[in-house]
């Protein structure tokens, strides 16, 4: 894995005034003018779909460090693939109409002219109709959008930056030829989950340098959904660890009674879990007429129909275990053996599942992207995501091996955290 | 191991002496752990027994009795006080409400009683008294008088103050507030409570601390739109405070959009009746709690802090029904169970049961403005900040 390598200001300089230079290798990016235009590439627009978060935020501005921030920047151009019946991308192209509503991928990245036109692209490839495989993966088109991006930069001979929300494919070569292809064009590429920049209960950061042996979320959701979510958790805070990130050699998921086998086998430290479960507002009460109780063993098989985990090992020793226990929390908690002691909080998501009506963590998702689109430099390295995209394809590959051991060596991958954190703490 | 006896209104499932009493019984999460407080509840009165009552229950399983009066509670049925600590819930119930709306929880009766046992008994032991000291103030002073007079430690008030902040904000001791203000919503007068004592928790960290309240002004309807106008309450603060909200309702209920509630005019259409409890300080602080019902469903702070310019947070209240606030609180209470020492000045609580019943009045007479004299409730805030 080539390590990233950052753009200097001066590069990017230069790159803008070579222009027609021949593609590879040379920067394509330009001095950013001072209101970015900005396409987002989208799959479908409902309430409450990724699009929909991203995209009002973006539109109608939001709640930002106790100001309404409204991003310095326009969202010029929409595509959306799916419009369904609950569509909303149409009312909001009537609201906004300097917003351009755009049938191909190429127009929303070239506003009908012949070159790329825009600053900075958001996919959102996330909700809509798409085929489910035999995995279960569902068959977003992320992969198939950033083809067309690609083909309008190299047309363009100019490329831009881009997000990209959640794993940027389900399929890991793709999303190896994502990156390697950001590589070669030389934009900068930011992606992943809303879980490693939302706000914490506590608000703590993994401690710079720490000396990490096993790390741990307990969390929720489905196979090729929530179990990324749960491995970004994990990711945005092992990343820390002394020494940085070295990529990870194997992976084992497990499954039903196989769980609660390894579980009770101890393939996974019951303390970290259990810590884990202590960061939880939502533990689901395990005996009637107590509304905050601590689950016994037992309780958990009951509560828990379909447990999943995957536990994986990292190349310079660390273990780390992401379980999906639906059933017995509904958020994301974490927790690491430190050679302090043990170090755990909650990645806490305001969701709107009755709770709230803004899912406001997608707020510090999108001020990331601002920050890009601003000065030309990702928030937090793409590396992380593209890791997180490998092990959430091989864990559900191991799940459908029932449970083989993957071996990883494609997930050789070597990075650095940012120095400064990039949770919500303002 | 300490004894607790338990004095509560009803022991039902979500009310505040099962979420209390229980982490004592059950234990509660507490700093990555799940912690057992090394106490027992010994004992336990209960004023009602409605459908649904787990006192029974919990007494057969944890091992303690239900005792018929409070003294008996408090004695386990002996002829001496035989307990080391006590814990007074009085909320929930069928109880009545009097003409400003206040509902008579029979916090002050409870708490007597246990003075009653005290002095005849000649030993005293740590009191915490759930939420606001009593619907009057009168009463609620007379309950911190009784407790300094007999010397006796005493922790009372509402989880908000110590549960967690969106962000984490911790105003210096010391820091010079030009004005503060809190929305909030909900019914009064359980959530207005609330919100004046998670202000009260912020702003008394200022400069000189607090130096008790002069005047308030309750208004309600199309008064309190036209106070902002006079400039009596800050938009700016507002627009700082729903910044923080998570739960604007209307067009963001409708499609989930965010709203800029403070400037886009949706506010009046969405809050049918508003209400601001306009609070002037001695010391010439001015605040002001916003009650919004139908406009958000959440709690929010700004302050205009000299040096700093506006901070603001959300007071979480997590889910239900863990309401994992609640075990912050408890964490409290066992504290000062354990040390005799609170972690915060009772005072607080009684100048906002105060404050709240003096603000009623000022609705129930036709919101003019009163001057509250004896609200001058001095007091220094702790450096302890608990908003973790």
């Amino acid at each position: 894995m080539r390590a990233f390598r950052k753009i200097s200001r001066r590069e990017l300089l230069a790159g803008a005034g070579a222009t027609g230079a021949a593609l590879g290798g040379a920067p394509f990016l330009q001095a950013q003018p001072k209101r970015p235009k900005i396409a987002a590439v989208t799959t479908t627009f409902f309430k409450y779909s990724h699009t929909q978060h991203i995209v009002d935020r973006f539109l109608e501005g939001y709640g930002w460090n106790g100001e309404y921030h409204r991003p310095p920047m326009d969202l010029v151009s929409l595509y959306v693939d799916q419009v369904g019946p609950r569509d909303l991308s149409r009312e909001r192209g009537r609201r906004y109409p300097a917003m351009r509503m755009c049938s191909t991928i190429a127009e929303a990245l070239t506003l009908g002219g012949d070159k790329l036109a825009v600053d900075g692209i958001v996919v959102v490839g996330e909700h809509g109709d798409y085929a489910r495989n035999e995995m279960g993966q569902t068959q977003y088109p992320r992969y198939e959008f950033f083809q067309q991006i690609f083909k309008v930069f190299r047309d363009s001979g100019r490329a831009v930056p881009v997000f990209n929300d959640k794993h940027l494919s389900w399929k890991w070569e793709w999303a190896k030829e994502i990156y390697d292809t950001s590589r070669e064009l030389n934009f900068p590429l930011m992606a992943g989950s809303s879980l490693p920049v939302t706000w914490r209960t506590p608000s703590v950061e993994m401690p710079a340098n720490a000396r990490c042996k096993e790390a741990l979320c307990v969390c929720y959701g489905g196979v090729d959904s929530y179990d990324f979510h749960g491995l970004e958790t994990i990711q945005c805070m092992v990343e820390r660890r002394h020494g940085g990130e070295t990529g990870v050699k194997s992976l084992t998921a497990y499954k039903g009674e196989s769980f609660w086998k390894a579980c009770a086998e101890g393939v996974w430290p019951r303390d970290l879990m259990d810590a884990a479960l202590c960061r939880s507002h939502t533990l689901t009460p395990a005996r009637e007429g107590f509304n905050d109780i601590f689950p016994t063993l037992a309780d958990m098989k009951r509560l828990v129909k379909n447990p999943v985990a995957y536990r994986y090992e990292h190349n310079d020793g660390l273990y780390s275990t992401m379980l999906l226990m639906a059933g017995l929390v509904k958020d994301f908690n974490f927790a690491a053996r430190l050679d302090t002691g043990i170090f755990s909080t909650q990645m806490y998501l305001p969701m709107p599942d009755g709770r709230t009506t803004l899912a406001t963590f997608f707020s510090p998702l999108v001020n990331g992207m601002e920050q890009m689109f601003l000065t030309g430099k990702p928030t937090y390295p793409v590396e992380r995501t593209l890791l997180t995209t490998g092990l959430t394809e091989a864990g559900v590959k191991s799940l459908f091996a029932n449970g083989a051991r993957q071996e990883t060596p494609h997930l050789k991958i070597s990075y650095q955290p940012t120095h400064e954190s990039t949770f919500q703490r303002l | 191991m300490k004894r607790i006896a338990v004095i509560g209104s009803i022991y039902k499932y979500l009310s505040h002496v099962q979420h209390i009493a229980d982490r004592f019984l059950v234990g509660y999460p507490y700093e990555g752990t799940w912690h057992k407080p090394d106490m027992q509840v010994v004992s336990l009165y209960i004023d009602q027994k409605p459908e649904g009552d787990l006192s029974a229950a919990r007494a057969k399983e944890f091992g303690f009795k239900v005792y018929p009066t409070i003294a008996e509670a408090l004695r386990c049925g002996g002829p001496k006080l035989a307990v080391d600590a006590v814990l007074i819930i009085a909320e929930h119930g069928d109880y009545p409400r009097n003409d400003k709306g206040q509902i008579l929880y029979p916090r002050y009766e409870f708490f007597k009683a246990c003075t009653e046992v005290f002095e005849k008994d000649g030993r005293v032991v740590p009191v915490y008294n759930d939420k606001h000291l009593s619907y009057s103030f009168e009463k609620a002073k007379w309950m911190v008088d009784a407790s300094k007079r007999m010397k006796f430690p005493m922790l009372a008030g509402s989880s908000l103050p110590v549960t967690w902040t969106l962000p984490e904000l911790d105003l210096p001791i010391g820091c010079q507030m030009e004005e503060a203000l809190m929305v909030g919503n909900g019914g009064s007068d359980p959530m207005d409570y609330h919100a004046l004592e998670a202000m009260q928790s912020m702003i008394e960290r200022r400069k000189g601390g607090e130096t008790g309240v002069r005047a308030v002004e309750m208004l309600i309807g199309e008064a309190v739109w036209k106070a902002a106008a006079q400039g009596r309450w800050s938009n700016k603060l507002l627009q700082s405070a729903l910044s923080r909200s998570d739960t604007p309702l209307g067009l963001s209920e409708l499609d989930s959009r965010p709203q800029d509630l403070a400037t886009n005019g949706e506010l009046h259409k969405l809050v049918k009746d508003p209400a601001a409890y306009l609070i002037e300080h001695n010391d010439g602080l001015k605040t002001t709690l916003l009650m919004l019902t139908g406009a958000i469903q959440d709690f929010n702070f700004a302050a205009n802090v000299r040096g700093l310019g506006i901070k603001s947070c959300q007071f979480l209240l997590t889910p239900v029904p863990n309401v994992t606030y609640s075990a912050c609180l408890v964490s409290h209470i066992e504290h000062m169970f354990e040390t005799g020492k609170a972690r915060y000045p009772v005072e607080r609580t009684l100048l906002v049961s105060g404050m709240l019943e003096s603000c009623l009045t000022s609705k129930l007479q036709g919101s003019t403005r009163l001057a509250t004299p004896h609200l001058n409730v001095h007091y220094q805030a702790s450096k302890y900040q608990p908003n973790r």
